[in-house]
């Protein structure tokens, strides 16, 4: 138990000194990997896993995934990056992925936010609130 | 043809794409009924979140990097990363009038096979208490229906009366005579089409039970008739330690319907104890740090903000509750018997030694005490019993030295005398509520010293025939004290002529 949470705190530690004004730098990350390589933990698997986990969330907070059912051309991505990057006040870049099982429109994550427009998403509420 | 045109258009507008935003997280862990989420970093601290498979949680744990949820419903089909979403509402839980006579899980869902429940409003399970300027003093009397606790301990309408004892001492059998008593009252009230009469309805809930003790006291109201009164909020031994924990925040929303609504209600929670089990278990695997015997810090929060809901307020209705703690050998100084003993208005104390010797409702007179409650008593029962706590204290402490010597003057022979004879009189069955006017009768002859020429072993008998007498040939003369609630000459010179009367027929 109390290696988990020390596990946790120098993981934390690592993941603030990845950051150069609050975005992920590559090159902060490579430095704290290096360094955990010269310098080993108790648990380095731990840490390490821990730390991934900080990085993704992180990450996944400045990436819009643009699941769609149908064509999406870059115009649309580059409207949805605009309206995020206002919306969460910081730069968002927006990635494409077809998902047929949509059946029709979109679906927008950013972060742990999930902005539904989907006709899947309709008949799943319908199908809720019958 | 305009009007038709409108309402294509509104469900074309309805079924635009318009986009639904929701916060997600990712389940990590479950175990025991708790679910660690990763994400949900919009959720709000008791909000209700959605799992897959339609079962609900409660977001019970903020963290830094994690939400801790407690899983409502079945946790076997969950695994670790299902998405999981806020539903921006509260667990809420349906209330109103057409819940009584029914039998509803923790999330008021009916569990006794009647069909289902047509609600028409749900309140939050989760409330702030009414506060100081809202509320009113007690001044109406509860009646439970037991002479010992009528006239010693009275109870009032939002007052919060403790029921404490150890296993098998009979708390369970006073709150169920208190529900049968209230349906009584209900029934007569009802038919007499008093427009003043104020019914008061009854809620059970039952926490951590076996469900064939459930079942058993559904059967006993069923059978009183009082069902059709009360609804039963359970969870019992085998639902998961969530239900538990909130089964009695449900069955307070569902009170205080009735209280919002100028009814009166009466809650009671059997009991406490396991509840504090039950959220001992889930603080413990939340991993919320532990305190004394292992209980999370706010244990006693957990308590006084349910106690609290129980009010009487200005203008409207009432809630009055009755918690049941279990103590171990007779142990009332453990953490949370003081605990609820602080919060409520006072306690009934049952004692074993006292079960064990017959006396039932074993109700210890010293340790009971009840400190709003007297402002509720009838006048009739002051009038006949203002001096029986007394008394009977004063007999207990007398048999207690009387037991050292032999050589006792007629004065304490005479106070031992009459105090055996007062609790013998106090003696009751299970399930057999007696009518205020009925035990103001009775204790009015006690009182008058009728029963003093009675053998102490026959003091039972001989009430029993005394109740049977007036309830079957003087039954205007017990709505006479029913209706004036207050004994005058009139009644004075009544109860004195039918007592001689019974006199005469029992001595017969």
């Amino acid at each position: 138990m109390a290696a988990n949470r020390q596990s946790k705190l120098l993981a934390r530690q690592l993941f603030k000194l990845s950051l150069i004004d609050g975005r992920v730098s590559a090159e902060h990350v490579a430095g704290v990997l290096a360094w955990l390589e010269k310098n080993p933990p108790r648990h380095p698997l731990a840490v390490l896993k821990q730390y991934h986990r900080f990085v993704v969330t992180e990450l996944a907070k400045s990436q819009a995934l643009v699941e769609h059912a149908g064509a999406i051309n870059d115009g649309i991505l580059r409207l949805i990056e605009d309206a995020l990057a206002r919306r969460y006040r910081r730069p968002i870049t927006a990635v494409a992925r077809p998902n047929p099982d949509l059946l029709a429109g979109l679906r927008v994550r950013v972060g742990d936010d999930v902005f539904e427009s989907s006709v899947a998403g309709q008949l799943a509420a319908l199908s809720a609130a019958v | 043809m305009s009007t038709v045109i409108e309402q294509i258009e509104q469900q074309i507008a309805r079924l635009s794409t318009k986009a639904v935003k929701k916060n997600t997280g990712t389940i990590r862990a479950v175990a025991d009924g708790v679910a660690k989420v990763d994400g949900l970093s919009s959720v709000m601290y008791n909000e209700m979140v959605q799992f897959p498979g339609n079962a609900i949680g409660i977001a019970l744990n903020l963290e830094e990097d994690e939400v801790g949820c407690v899983v409502l419903g079945d946790v076997s089909r969950l695994k670790e990363g299902d998405e999981v979403f806020t539903t921006g509402k509260l667990l809420s839980v349906p209330v109103g009038k057409a819940l009584l006579g029914r039998v509803v899980d923790a999330l008021g869902r009916p569990v006794d096979g009647k069909g289902p429940i047509d609600a028409k409003e749900a309140y939050p399970v989760e409330r702030i208490a009414p506060g100081i300027i809202v509320r009113k003093s007690v001044s109406q009397p509860v009646l439970t229906g037991i002479m010992a606790i009528d006239s010693m301990i009275p109870i009032g309408r939002g007052q919060r009366e403790l029921i404490i004892g150890d296993r098998g001492t009979g708390k369970t059998t006073i709150v169920i005579d208190t529900i049968i008593n209230q349906a009584r009252i209900n029934k007569v009230g009802f038919a007499s089409k008093d427009p003043n009469f104020r019914p008061l309805y009854s809620i059970y809930v039952a926490v951590g039970q076996k469900n064939s003790t459930i079942a058993r006291t559904i059967a006993a109201l069923e059978a009183a008739g009082a069902l059709e009164y009360t609804i039963i909020v359970c969870a019992p031994a085998a639902d998961n330690p969530a239900n538990q924990y909130l089964a009695p925040f449900s069955g307070a929303a569902m009170g205080e319907w009735f209280m919002e609504n100028s009814m009166d209600a009466l809650i009671v929670y059997d009991d406490l104890s396991k509840h504090a089990v039950a959220y001992r278990q889930i603080s413990l695997i939340l991993k919320r740090p532990s305190g004394r015997e292992a209980y999370p810090g706010d244990v006693f929060y957990l308590h006084s903000r349910l106690l609290e809901r129980s009010a009487r307020l200005a203008a409207k209705g009432s809630l009055t509750g009755l918690p049941i703690i279990e103590t171990q050998a007779g142990d009332v100084s453990a953490y949370i018997p003081t605990n609820v003993i602080s919060i409520t208005d006072g306690q009934i104390y049952l004692e074993t030694d006292l079960f064990n010797q017959g006396i039932r409702p074993a109700v210890s007179v010293g340790l009971s005490v009840s400190r709003v409650g007297s402002a509720a008593q009838l006048k009739m029962t002051k009038q006949v019993a203002g001096k029986l706590k007394g008394e009977l204290a004063q007999f207990r402490e007398l048999a207690a030295f009387a037991q050292f010597g032999s050589d006792l003057d007629a004065r304490t022979k005479a106070q031992l005398d009459r105090g055996a004879r007062i609790v013998e009189l106090f003696k009751q069955p299970a399930f057999n509520p007696v009518s205020i006017e009925l035990q103001a009768a009775v204790l009015w002859a006690m009182q008058n010293n009728y029963f003093d020429p009675i053998d102490v072993k026959k003091i039972v008998d001989a009430a029993n025939h005394l109740k049977e007498f007036l309830t079957t040939r003087k039954s205007a003369l017990l709505d006479a004290l029913r209706q004036k609630a207050t004994i005058d000459d009139n009644l004075n010179a009544e109860l004195k002529k039918a007592l001689e009367e019974w006199k005469a027929a029992f001595t017969a």
